[in-house]
């Protein structure tokens, strides 16, 4: 059986992964996705300690968290389209109508 | 896991505004696509004026604080005061959107849907004793409020505004889950109360890292420096009305589970003191926030952005009350929850004087717009000048007792002198950009002519706005009374 510090390690390197991905990358799907794999990095965190505990109400909020993740792609993808439909682009680095 | 009727019942004002959201987006979808969306502006009106009636009777069932639904929701007067703070701020936008969305053309049903769903949100927030419950409270409050921060779709600055809004926004959703999700893991359990009791080694390194990512993203929510920088984007993008939601229902919320979650899961001393514990860095976030969200509103031309940076300014303020509270004690909580509504009532209505002043599409909010405006709205330029006295804290307004009692009781710990004195300078250096303002009204040459949107919802807005802030400010003490009963949390 894999200890279940393994998954703990794969995790937070996944969650790292996301949150340089947020801060590294200029493309706004990229950076979306890049959140994914926090939620995600966070699910399996989630899942890791609900098997080392034997406790089925983490897998639960995992659950929960997918519902969620869900909701929140389907509002960050409409506004990455209305934006697209303004600029032309989803680049960040020119999104700077309001730069003073 | 009991369900009963009584507990529903002490749930009744979430659930008229949850499903009167949903009510109102069904009325949308079912008429005519020329009608005038006038009455569901009415109806999502009196939707918050219902919740806000039954609070009433819910302020005396909560005098005795308790949890339900398994303890996923607390019920007590805290949550109740924020909840109607949230409708002061919900109503008062509402009433301001009317207008607005007729003149500048992007009048649709959803918005008022999206306001009642977002408000759901917040007051799932405030109520939440989970945290579990946190995040779907912040979810749905996030959601609701970056589309409305997008939803005038022909303005290049609104999608912009979303986009900024939204990534930041779900960046610090998901820091705020792994950290939940490290707390749950190493502590065996989401309810705050028994995190405060469990028996994890509060010096286990996880638990500890946990505890910083959910109050980091927390401090995203409510624009803490250095967690501000899509504030003042997502501010001055967003349709006015939206951002006056924003910046005082936002932030109340915020604030108010801020608030909870440092008193019943992270209470214990060792994490409330020495040089790592939240107060010492509310501190140093409070004297940063305040500082370069007030040096940053200086320097700004743009009188929407101006108050955005403003807005994070009176974060830093109340980070002042958070310090308070974890130095001196649970009595510092009444002056937040005054301060918060003080805030919320006055910066609605500035904002709203922002929104009546543009029309066909042009918004008008560079300083030079605004030149002269004394002589030829001198109503609309006298409510200004109260609005932006009280957020500059001159007294006979709301926003000086709110500073007032806030640095009074900060004041009653001898070590916090040096935080308050910074936080009273702040309040001066932030008194220079607001008189700008005012003089530029009053003391200036006719700038070119303007034609502000006539619409009596935004009249009543600016008119209910100036009046509760000088009835606040004349005649603080039933506001201060109300904020002391609410000091008692579920625990």
């Amino acid at each position: 059986m894999i200890p279940v510090e393994n998954f703990l390690i794969l995790a937070a390197v996944l969650f790292a992964i996301g949150v340089l991905g947020v801060v590294l990358r200029r493309n706004a799907l990229i950076v979306l996705m890049s959140i994914e794999l926090m939620l995600n990095a966070a699910n399996l965190t989630l899942l890791a300690y609900g098997r080392a505990r034997h406790d089925a109400t983490f897998q639960a909020l995992a659950f929960l968290v997918v519902a969620v993740a869900a909701a929140e792609a389907a509002v960050g993808l409409a506004i990455v389209v209305g934006i697209f439909r303004n600029r032309h682009s989803t680049n960040l680095d020119e999104l700077t109508l309001m730069k003073h | 896991m009991s369900f009963d009727l009584a507990e529903l019942t002490l749930s009744l004002p979430l659930l008229v505004v949850a499903v009167g959201g949903v009510l109102v987006l069904l009325l949308e979808a079912f008429s005519g696509r020329t009608a005038s969306r006038a009455w569901l502006a009415v109806l999502t009106l009196a939707i918050l004026g219902l919740a806000t009636a039954l609070e009433i009777p819910a302020w005396e069932a909560a005098a005795t604080p308790r949890a339900i639904y398994g303890g996923m929701i607390a019920v007590d007067r805290f949550s109740i005061f924020l909840s109607v703070t949230i409708f002061v701020g919900a109503g008062l936008s509402t009433l301001l959107a009317g207008g607005f969305l007729r003149e500048h053309r992007f009048e649709f049903g959803e918005f008022y849907a999206l306001i009642l769903l977002g408000t759901a949100g917040m007051m799932i927030l405030v109520q939440a004793n989970d945290l579990v419950t946190i995040f779907l409270g912040i979810e749905i409050m996030s959601l609701a409020v970056y589309v409305l921060t997008g939803s005038w779709r022909r303005s290049a600055k609104s999608s912009e505004a979303a986009m900024k809004y939204f990534l930041v926004g779900s960046f610090a959703s998901a820091i705020l889950l792994y950290g939940i999700a490290l707390v749950y893991g190493t502590s065996g359990t989401t309810n705050l109360l028994e995190i405060g009791k469990s028996a994890v080694v509060t010096t286990d390194p996880v638990f500890l890292i946990g505890t910083f990512l959910i109050l980091g993203g927390l401090a995203f929510k409510v624009a803490a420096v250095p967690f501000h920088m899509w504030a003042p984007d997502a501010y001055e993008g967003a349709p006015t009305p939206v951002t006056a939601f924003m910046a005082a229902a936002v932030k109340a919320a915020g604030f108010g589970v801020l608030v909870r979650i440092l008193v019943t899961a992270f209470g214990r001393p060792s994490l409330t003191f020495g040089a790592g514990g939240w107060a010492s860095i509310a501190a140093a976030l409070a004297i940063l926030t305040m500082t370069l969200g007030n040096v940053a509103a200086l320097r700004q031309d743009n009188i929407k952005r101006m108050l955005a940076y403003s807005s994070v300014a009176h974060a830093g303020y109340l980070l002042v009350g958070i310090v308070a509270m974890g130095r001196v004690g649970d009595e510092a909580r009444g002056p937040i929850l005054y301060y918060l509504l003080a805030y919320s009532l006055t910066t609605v209505g500035s904002f709203g004087v922002i929104a009546w002043f543009g029309s066909h599409g042009d918004e008008r909010q560079h300083i030079d717009d605004w030149a002269g405006l004394g002589a030829r709205h001198p109503a609309a330029a006298l409510a200004m000048t109260v609005l932006l006295l009280s957020l500059g804290g001159i007294p006979l307004t709301a926003g000086f007792f709110g500073k007032l009692y806030l640095f009074k009781v900060a004041l009653m710990k001898p070590g916090l002198v040096p935080l308050v004195i910074i936080a009273v300078a702040n309040s001066l250096i932030s008194i220079f950009y607001y008189l700008r303002v005012v003089t530029a009204m009053y003391f200036r040459e006719v700038g070119r002519a303007t034609s502000p949107l006539r619409s009596r919802g935004v009249t009543a807005a600016l008119i209910l706005a100036t009046v509760g802030t000088l009835a606040l400010g004349l005649l603080p003490g039933w506001a201060i009374d109300l904020a002391t009963q609410a000091t008692i949390l579920t625990k």
